[in-house]
């Protein structure tokens, strides 16, 4: 295969992310996307040129309101006359980006290509108002179905199956705002109690405030780069050695009822997604083998099944009970969310490419006061549309 | 400096067609107060609300079959939070899988009180019988019924 | 080559005009799926992965993926989607293939007409800062583009004319008994009412495999993919040049050097180009290499691009004919694919063997791509 580029495994060779807060009214959405380029692109040591293709990460335009607002994304990108597309997985959506990222370089395509987005979620008012609108027309979007309540109801069932308590909901968010509050580009980092968290207002029971993501404003950026271009241009880098996607069912009420394939309580089709990325990094004891997980968990209770899904656990459930033990927090034998994770910080578009990012920086050694001491291994996850697509990755030093 | 900010309103209809299954399952609930489910031929699984092929098997669904209005709660949620264009709180709604059917259903919960969450969580836990209401005018969508328990 | 594995068409559905309001658009979804499957000969279990091109202002849904995931086979399988443009699903199905991660690859695309008004749900897209206010939907962009070549080139309008007419001609040919013959479109001067089509709804699938899952099944007549460019420009049109589509020159680089073609005026036996408007289909013949635009008259004269003549653009009547909006790029991809699979129907021109499709989409066809398939696989180094 001569000429080929994208020789070899898929690298990681620059990030960049925002200090992510509720409203940005000094940047313009494209001036969002920009800010976490800048620094992608300075870790990378490289100039625009050297970019062979960029993929864009934005889900709901109607949150940024903006139709495509992708292209006007293109220029922040240094995208004009290059290849260009853009992603949409909903929730998913940023590891969805890296993950079509990757596919541009093990195609042989490309060498060196950027995946970056922003979303300014405090604008569009009330993103429940925009989210009701993901479920469909003919049966379900005339019910008060929002990502919340949907999450809600994911708890009951939770509740039901495995003795899950408000309270060990709460130990999640006490536990990701103490890891958040190390993490200067979390948004929501003030230290919470069990009391304050268990006191908050109910918004859909069981999940009340503190148990929810805020709706969050900046930007994320990664460069990433073929094995070959790394090698001879002798960059830094971490490895993406599982990649995999899976979808379930669109109706949750197919999630219940008559033996389902993917139950509500659980997040069957992640559970199939890490499979396939474990088998491709050749992981066959995730409990043992991974040394960090950044998990995409907007609500507390979401936290556990995806443990639970990641095998991090023997059982499903098991989570609940290890995690009081203190044995996911940072010190623990396997931080999840380190970073604070998506219950501190969701800038949906880019979210899941924050848990990719904060991967690579734990494995990197470069996470900063959040850094789990002497990860090598670790695992990125991303949830979109309406627990339904379910993006994995493991990344390696 | 002076930050200036802008509001954009999307305002845009949509007329989308609901092809024959679900416009059956609409009609039916509209003038007889009935709901149908569809059944896939090849897992036997009845489909509630009627998909006109199953996304498991990706074969046609074959029959229509009478559902409910019996049924049990699968799950719940109570609202006490306001959201934009959503009704105001509080309000109870989940899913209930009717007599006959394989997968659940959307709907309302009426007949609750939600003054204490725990207490109506054990009203509603999950397994709980219900049966479906009907409005007296009925408009054909899915707002036309509600479950009660008991 | 550039690809791991070579990609290949093995199976195409293209429904450019649907009128019947007898199936919702999950069904119509599942009904294209499934007939591409079949034109393929596999079933979904053969399926691997699927890449979805949809656009959530134009389905009237946030994130239409998730609706989507279940008509397309999408359930416990790898599912992504590009609202970018439908285009952009067939890329980036083919940048799998080429990985070798992946044996086959559905890609869908479709584009619904349920919104009140296709003009509103494009004005979305003007960005809220400087250009929401004014009346700029995606005619309006043509109509700017058509006007700035008109202006460079004083003749431009009357092979604009021409463009329209032959691709007409090739409409009654490949649609003698079409599904509907939609109205001529609104006015956007210089854009006449015979230079626009109203939008129609429409649906595209197509089975993609890479070259060992075509030798294990032994595919007869698979379209190779032999290159594959795609490039932007910039978002405001007040940044670019709207005559010179400089995307349009990239995309065709990447393409032609990975299929080492070298001489564009005469490599290919069929070309299919997204005539948004005819205008769009002028600029490409230039940006694509085709015809630099000095040669166009003495081309046009003589029939160069119209059936039977040395390069045919457009057999099959092309967007001016049926304007499914969002998937009319996609669609250009299968209609080539289908003629050097020599599928191509009432259409089809014999013995095709080379063809390149060229899809564009956005304001002024700020997205563009170049795609060559050909009967033959190529150089396999």
């Amino acid at each position: 295969m001569s000429g080929a580029k994208g020789g070899g495994r898929v690298g990681i060779i620059g990030i960049g992310q925002s200090n992510f807060r509720s409203r940005r009214d000094d940047a313009s959405y494209p001036d969002l996307v920009r800010e976490a380029v800048v620094p992608a692109m300075l870790d990378a040591k490289l100039d625009f040129d050297a970019i062979d293709a960029v993929v864009y990460s934005l889900s709901p335009d109607s949150i940024v309101g903006i139709g495509n607002a992708e292209r006007l994304g293109v220029d922040a990108v240094g995208g004009r006359n290059k290849r260009f597309l853009r992603i949409n997985t909903g929730g998913a959506t940023g590891i969805s980006s890296v993950t079509a990222a990757y596919y541009h370089i093990a195609s042989g395509v490309c060498d060196v290509v950027l995946t970056a987005g922003a979303d300014k979620v405090g604008e569009c008012g009330d993103s429940q108002t925009v989210l009701n609108k993901i479920w469909d027309p003919t049966y379900e979007r005339a019910l008060p179905l929002g990502t919340i309540n949907m999450l809600a109801m994911s708890a009951v069932r939770y509740m039901q199956r495995y003795g899950m308590t408000e309270e060990d909901m709460a130990y999640v968010t006490v536990k990701n705002r103490r890891q958040a509050s190390l993490n200067p580009r979390a948004h929501l980092r003030r230290v919470v109690t069990i009391d304050e968290v268990l006191e908050s207002r109910i918004i859909s029971w069981p999940l009340r405030l503190m148990n929810c993501c805020p709706q969050s404003s900046g930007g994320a950026a990664m460069v990433l780069a073929s094995e070959r271009f790394i090698r001879d241009n002798n960059r830094d880098a971490v490895w993406i050695t599982g990649v995999a996607c899976r979808a379930e069912t669109y109706w949750m009420g197919d999630r219940m009822g008559t033996n389902p394939t993917a139950e509500h309580a659980e997040a069957y089709a992640l559970g199939r997604s890490f499979e396939q990325s474990y088998r491709m990094a050749g992981i066959t004891d995730p409990a043992n083998q991974v040394h960090i997980a950044e998990l995409y968990a907007p609500f507390s209770n979401t936290e556990f099944h995806a443990i639970d899904a990641a095998r991090l656990v023997a059982k499903s459930g098991e989570s609940v009970k290890r995690l009081r033990d203190g044995e996911f927090e940072l010190g623990g034998r396997l931080p999840v969310n380190p970073s604070g994770g998506t219950l501190c910080t969701n800038a949906i578009a880019v979210t899941a490419m924050a848990r990719v990012a904060e991967t690579a920086l734990q494995v990197w050694g470069r996470a900063g006061a959040h850094q789990v001491d002497g990860a090598r291994v670790g695992i990125a996850s991303g949830n979109g549309g309406d627990h339904q697509i379910f993006g994995t990755m493991v990344i390696e030093a | 400096m002076e930050l200036l900010g802008r509001q954009e309103v999307w305002n845009i209809t949509y007329d989308h067609a609901l092809g024959e299954t679900a416009s059956y399952f609409f009609t039916q609930i509209r003038d007889n107060g009935k709901i149908f489910g569809r059944r896939c031929a090849k897992t036997n699984k009845v489909l509630v609300p009627p998909r006109a092929f199953s996304d498991e098997t990706l074969l046609p669904t074959t029959e229509w079959v009478e559902v409910g209005p019996g049924g049990r709660i699968e799950a719940f949620t109570f609202v006490y939070e306001q959201f934009n264009n959503l009704p105001e709180p509080p309000y109870a709604f989940g899913y209930v899988l009717l007599d006959g059917a394989d997968t659940a259903l959307g709907g309302y919960f009426k007949g609750v009180d939600l003054t204490n969450p725990r207490e109506a969580a054990e009203k509603l836990a999950i397994g709980t019988r219900v049966v479906t209401k009907f409005a007296e005018q009925r408009k054909g969508d899915v707002l036309d019924f509600w479950f009660e328990a008991g | 080559m550039a690809y791991r594995v070579r990609p290949a068409v093995v199976g195409c559905a293209i429904r450019p005009a649907i009128t019947a309001r007898n199936r919702s658009l999950e069904e119509i979804i599942y009904d294209i799926s499934q007939a591409a499957l079949a034109d393929a000969g596999l079933t979904i279990e053969d399926i691997d992965g699927i890449v979805v091109g949809c656009n959530d202002q134009f389905d009237g849904r946030a994130i239409s993926v998730m609706m989507a995931s279940g008509p397309t086979g999408g359930v416990d399988r790898d599912i992504l989607s590009t609202p970018s443009s439908s285009e952009h699903a067939f890329i980036l199905g083919s940048l799998r293939i080429a990985s070798g991660q992946f044996r086959t690859q559905l890609v869908v695309a479709w584009s619904p007409t349920e919104v009140s008004s296709m003009s509103e749900a494009q004005r979305l897209g003007a960005d809220p800062y400087f250009h929401r206010a004014l009346p700029l939907d995606e005619l309006s962009a043509h109509a700017l583009q058509a006007s700035a070549l008109n202006h460079v080139w004083p003749n431009a309008w009357v092979f604009a004319e021409t463009v329209a007419v032959k691709n007409r001609r090739h409409a009654a040919v490949a649609w003698p008994d079409p599904p509907a013959r939609p109205a001529a479109g609104p006015e956007r001067w210089p854009l006449t009412e015979r230079l626009t089509t109203v939008p129609v709804t429409g649906a595209v699938a197509m089975v993609l495999a890479g070259e060992p899952f075509v030798a294990e099944r032994d595919f007869k007549h698979p379209a190779w993919l032999r290159g594959m460019g795609w490039a932007t420009e910039a978002a405001f049109l007040g940044d670019r040049d709207l005559t010179a589509a400089r995307a349009l020159v990239e995309a065709a680089r990447q393409a032609y050097t990975e299929a080492g073609i070298t001489d564009p005026t005469t490599a290919f036996d069929v070309v299919e180009i997204t005539d948004a408007t005819p205008y769009a289909e002028l600029i490409a013949y230039d940006a694509l290499g085709l015809a630099p635009r000095a040669t166009i008259a003495a081309r046009m004269a003589e029939g160069w691009f119209a059936r039977g003549g040395h390069l045919p653009v457009n057999l099959s009547g092309g967007v001016i004919t049926f304007n499914p909006v969002f998937c009319t790029g996609m669609i250009r991809i299968a209609e080539i694919a289908n003629q050097v699979r020599g599928r191509a129907g009432l259409h089809q021109l014999p013995g095709a063997q080379l063809g390149l499709a060229h899809a564009g989409s956005g304001f002024a066809m700020q997205y563009q791509s170049a795609i060559v398939l050909g009967a033959a696989q190529g150089d396999v180094s």
